[in-house]
């Protein structure tokens, strides 16, 4: 027994010598990284690094100084990892990058595949995979990363929360994880999207203080609509309606707004309150079919035209309205992703191969012929659940 | 003086020498019927004059031999007759062995010499000056009994016979202490206790032999399973009640004479954290104050180390925003996390020390300069960051939680150990730490009785008060292992 405790201790003791990575590092030893943004220069990769600096942060100081939130380095070398430690001429701290909260990537280096900058973050130990990352449209991710925003002082922060917010509250954006995006690039039979960020106003200006000392900003960070990749390669955007669309499809939605036209002008509102859909593949004699299946709940949200909604027809009227309306959505998207991109998007290619795998064994060498040519065939249930605190609107009773 | 024969000036003087001629040793004179000399003996303050005046001076001064039917008594049982017939004390004895009587002298006796005569009788009239039953001091509650013992034995057993009114309520006592003779009486249920925990407590007090005991904590050192532990094996409660509730589980109180400390034995794990207001108010909020009182036991032990853990070697388990506010407090502080938390862990220590150890006049001046130089100065001269001085309170509050003070003890030893492991480990050295503790903890025992019992073993049964209280109509038995003989407390009502 007694020998038995002794040996028992003594593996106890070499775990402890043994761990994998443990360090001991202070707070204030840390820089703590909140946004990095890749571009590509040449064959190098340029890497910013947003680090906030906590004292112009913390809440405890209520008369913030000159001094900027955050503060970015720029390194640029061959491999990411170099750059990182190339970082440290011009940083007094360690980069530590287990706080990312988002991963921003110029489109120039989106067009020409990110599946070379990934791996870094999915291999080094530190980092945790729960930020979101996104597309710099149309500019480079050092000069979205450069912008201060107001209410979020921390700009990384702000992109994080906007897009966790709108993810939640509009259709048309969708936010990835690391982990997410990856296992979609490596799944057969699909493809990944990812939202992208525009800066709307003058980005010189975006850079300085001022920015933020105006009710309105001359620079902002705005979400803009899907980046389309195929493989690891961006190769188009979707429109707002796509982008709808795509989402729908993809079951993401969590509540949104949709408008639907009044039969006699003016326009009606819906606030989506749920909406459940699924996407099965059906291989029907050699020929694969995708059914689409959408349960929607909604309430009205917003009365802008005569209709009487105290009707149980008008409500009818409108559930088909807003079915019909949520089949185009969906229609569109995959036209485009069809026609335009021919990059399954959807994983209607998972689909299948879920339903036929035999079929799948064939078919996959050129799914991408197969998927231009797809049959896919919606179903919409859509259900308008409640009118909100009024019954019809004062708008009709307004005199004259 | 000067009556009687050099025989008795020589038994007095006897008693007189064997005290040193201390003159706290009163010798008062007298001859009984006028015929018989004889010497009253008492030392100054441990009697009670006034009734040793009313039931011993005074019938002996007024006897007359011929108002008892023997007209002149023979000499040989004059003792028997003073006894039976004229002495109005109530505890008295005739012996001749002077060690014995001087032993009794010194506890309170008065000792009546005839001349004559070798053997003596001792009276009882002890009447020392004590402090009143009070309030607790250690141990308070808000609903249940408001009595505490105090440094008289004798009280403190009258204040247990006094709630538990059972001829079954036995008392072994004996004088531990070559020197102090220190009485010491053991109490149990004969019905309930168990005899193998009644006689290893027999067993392990007979074998002390030191000059003097002046506190039960001696006691405790002695007759503790094992000696170096950082956790109490023996329980101690200054609470009749507390004491009453622990007879009636079936343990042994061990009453030591002249500290209200009663020691209660097997004291396991979860006895530190029942308190005696558990049982007097309502079982479901006695359930969730006592799972409280084991959060704050692991706050009160872990606290300091896991922040120190976590700040220095996990930063990545912190949310983001929570991770760049410590990290602002942290900027400019001059020490790592762990001499920070070391440093003000000590202070807090140093100022508690102060505090219990002070005269009461000063306690207000060292108080301010604690709370100013702590939570303040330190602060705002950004040596020690603010959250850290929350972390260093609340562990501190927490280990005052639990009901009994040897438990907070024990935390606070060994959280200066978990602070260690931590900043050299990080969490993974707490967990090491917690692997040790839980094996020295299940490698406990008191009186026989496994330490983490009813957790390790697991008694189902017992699980109705551990963790949580269940209501009194479903408390059916007694503690299992502490009790073999009398398992039911009540019948089933059905």
């Amino acid at each position: 027994m007694k020998r038995l405790a002794f040996i028992l201790l003594f593996v106890l003791l070499i775990a402890l010598f043994t761990t994998g990575c443990w360090n001991r590092r202070e707070l204030n030893t840390l820089a703590i990284q909140l946004g990095t943004g890749i571009d590509k220069i040449g064959d190098q990769y340029k890497l910013s690094v947003q680090v906030v600096d906590p004292g112009e942060v913390a809440a405890a100081k209520s008369s913030s100084t000159e001094r900027s939130p955050v503060v970015m380095y720029k390194a640029t070398a061959p491999s990411l990892f170099e750059a990182y430690r190339t970082m440290t001429v011009n940083s007094p701290r360690k980069i530590y990058g287990s706080h990312i909260r988002v991963l921003i990537i110029g489109e120039s280096l989106a067009r020409d595949g990110i599946d070379k900058v990934l791996d870094l973050f999915s291999r080094d130990a530190e980092n945790r995979t729960d930020y979101y990352i996104m597309i710099a449209r149309g500019t480079t991710a050092e000069s979205v990363l450069k912008i201060l925003t107001p209410l979020e002082k921390i700009p990384a922060n702000k992109l994080f929360a906007s897009l966790d917010t709108s993810s939640k509250a509009w259709a048309p954006t969708t936010a990835f994880t690391l982990d997410k995006l990856i296992s979609q690039m490596v799944t057969e039979g699909q493809h990944p999207v990812l939202t992208g960020v525009i800066i709307k106003g003058e980005p010189k200006l975006g850079e300085t203080q001022t920015n933020i000392k105006q009710i309105e900003p001359s620079a902002t960070l705005t979400l803009s609509d899907l980046a389309v990749f195929k493989g690891p390669r961006l190769i188009g955007w979707l429109n707002r309606d796509e982008s709808k669309g795509y989402n729908i499809i993809m079951d993401n939605i969590r509540s949104t707004a949709s408008n639907i036209a009044c039969p006699n002008g003016g326009s009606i509102t819906l606030e989506l309150l749920r909406s459940k859909t699924k996407v099965k593949g059906k291989v029907i004699s050699g020929e694969p079919t995708i059914h689409v299946q959408v349960k929607t709940e909604a309430n009205i949200a917003e009365v802008n035209c005569k209709l009487d909604i105290q009707d149980p027809m008008t409500i009818k009227y409108l559930e088909n309205q807003a079915m019909q309306k949520t089949i185009d959505l969906m229609k569109k998207s995959v036209k485009t992703a069809q026609t335009r991109y021919n990059s399954d998007i959807f994983g209607f290619g998972q689909a299948i191969y879920r339903s036929d795998p035999k079929y799948w064994s064939t078919a996959s060498k050129h799914w991408e012929d197969l998927f231009s040519q797809l049959q896919v065939k919606y179903k919409v249930e859509f259900f308008i659940r409640r009118t909100g605190t009024t019954g019809n609107s004062f708008v009709q009773d307004i005199k004259g | 003086m000067g009556s009687g024969s050099a025989q008795h000036r020589n038994h007095i003087n006897l008693f007189r020498e064997a005290l040193g001629q201390s003159p706290d040793l009163i010798i008062r004179e007298m001859k009984i019927s006028n015929t018989v000399p004889a010497a009253i003996l008492y030392m100054d303050g441990l009697v009670d004059v006034q009734s040793l005046h009313d039931f011993v001076i005074k019938p002996l001064m007024s006897v007359k031999f011929k108002d008892l039917n023997v007209v002149l008594p023979s000499k040989q049982n004059l003792l028997e007759l003073l006894v039976e017939e004229v002495l109005g004390a109530g505890e008295m004895e005739i012996s001749g062995n002077s060690e014995e009587l001087i032993k009794h002298l010194l506890s309170g006796n008065a000792i009546l010499l005839l001349e004559e005569k070798r053997d003596c009788i001792r009276i009882k009239v002890a009447g020392l000056e004590e402090r009143n039953v009070t309030e607790p001091l250690t141990q308070s509650v808000v609903r249940g009994p408001m009595e505490a013992f105090t440094e008289n034995s004798q009280t403190n057993i009258a204040l247990i016979r006094r709630k538990i009114k059972d001829p079954n309520l036995w008392l072994e006592s004996s004088s531990i202490g070559n020197v102090t003779q220190t009485k010491v009486s053991i109490l149990y249920i004969s019905s309930i206790a168990s005899d193998k925990v009644l006689n290893e407590v027999r067993a392990r007090l007979k074998k002390i032999n030191i000059d003097g005991i002046l506190e039960s904590g001696y006691i405790e050192e002695f007759i503790q399973d094992k000696t170096y532990t950082p956790f109490p094996t023996v329980y101690n409660s200054e609470r009749p009640d507390t004491i009453a509730a622990g007879l009636l589980e079936g343990r042994v109180a061990i009453v030591v004479d002249g500290t209200p400390f009663v020691l209660l034995v097997p004291g396991l794990f979860i006895h530190f954290f029942q308190s005696s207001e558990d049982y007097a108010q309502r079982s479901d909020i006695s359930s969730l104050i006592r799972l409280m009182r084991y959060l704050a036991f692991c706050i009160a032990l872990f606290a300091p180390s896991l922040y120190i853990a976590i700040t220095t070697f996990h930063q990545e388990m912190l949310p983001t925003s929570l991770l760049i506010n410590l990290a602002s407090q942290r900027e400019g502080v001059p020490f790592p996390a762990f001499i920070e938390a070391l440093l003000m862990e000590v202070t807090y220590e140093i100022l508690r020390e102060a505090g219990v150890r002070m005269p009461r006049t000063v306690g207000q001046a060292v108080s301010i300069v604690g709370t100013l130089v702590i939570g303040q100065a330190a602060v705002q001269a950004g040596i020690i960051s603010a959250v850290m001085v929350i972390i260093v309170s609340i562990t501190a509050i927490s280990s005052y939680v639990m009901p009994s003070g040897s438990m907070s003890i024990s935390v606070r030893m060994l959280r200066f150990i978990f602070m260690g492991l931590a900043a050299s480990f990080g969490i993974f050295g707490i967990l090491i730490g917690i692997f040790g503790l839980i094996f020295h903890l299940c490698n406990l025992s008191s009186f026989g009785i496994p330490y983490m019992s009813p957790l390790a073993p697991f008694i189902a049964q017992d699980q109705k008060d551990t963790l949580f209280r269940l209501p009194w109509p479903r408390l059916l038995t007694r503690p299992l292992l502490v009790n073999k003989k009398n398992i039911k407390r009540q019948k089933q009502v059905k």
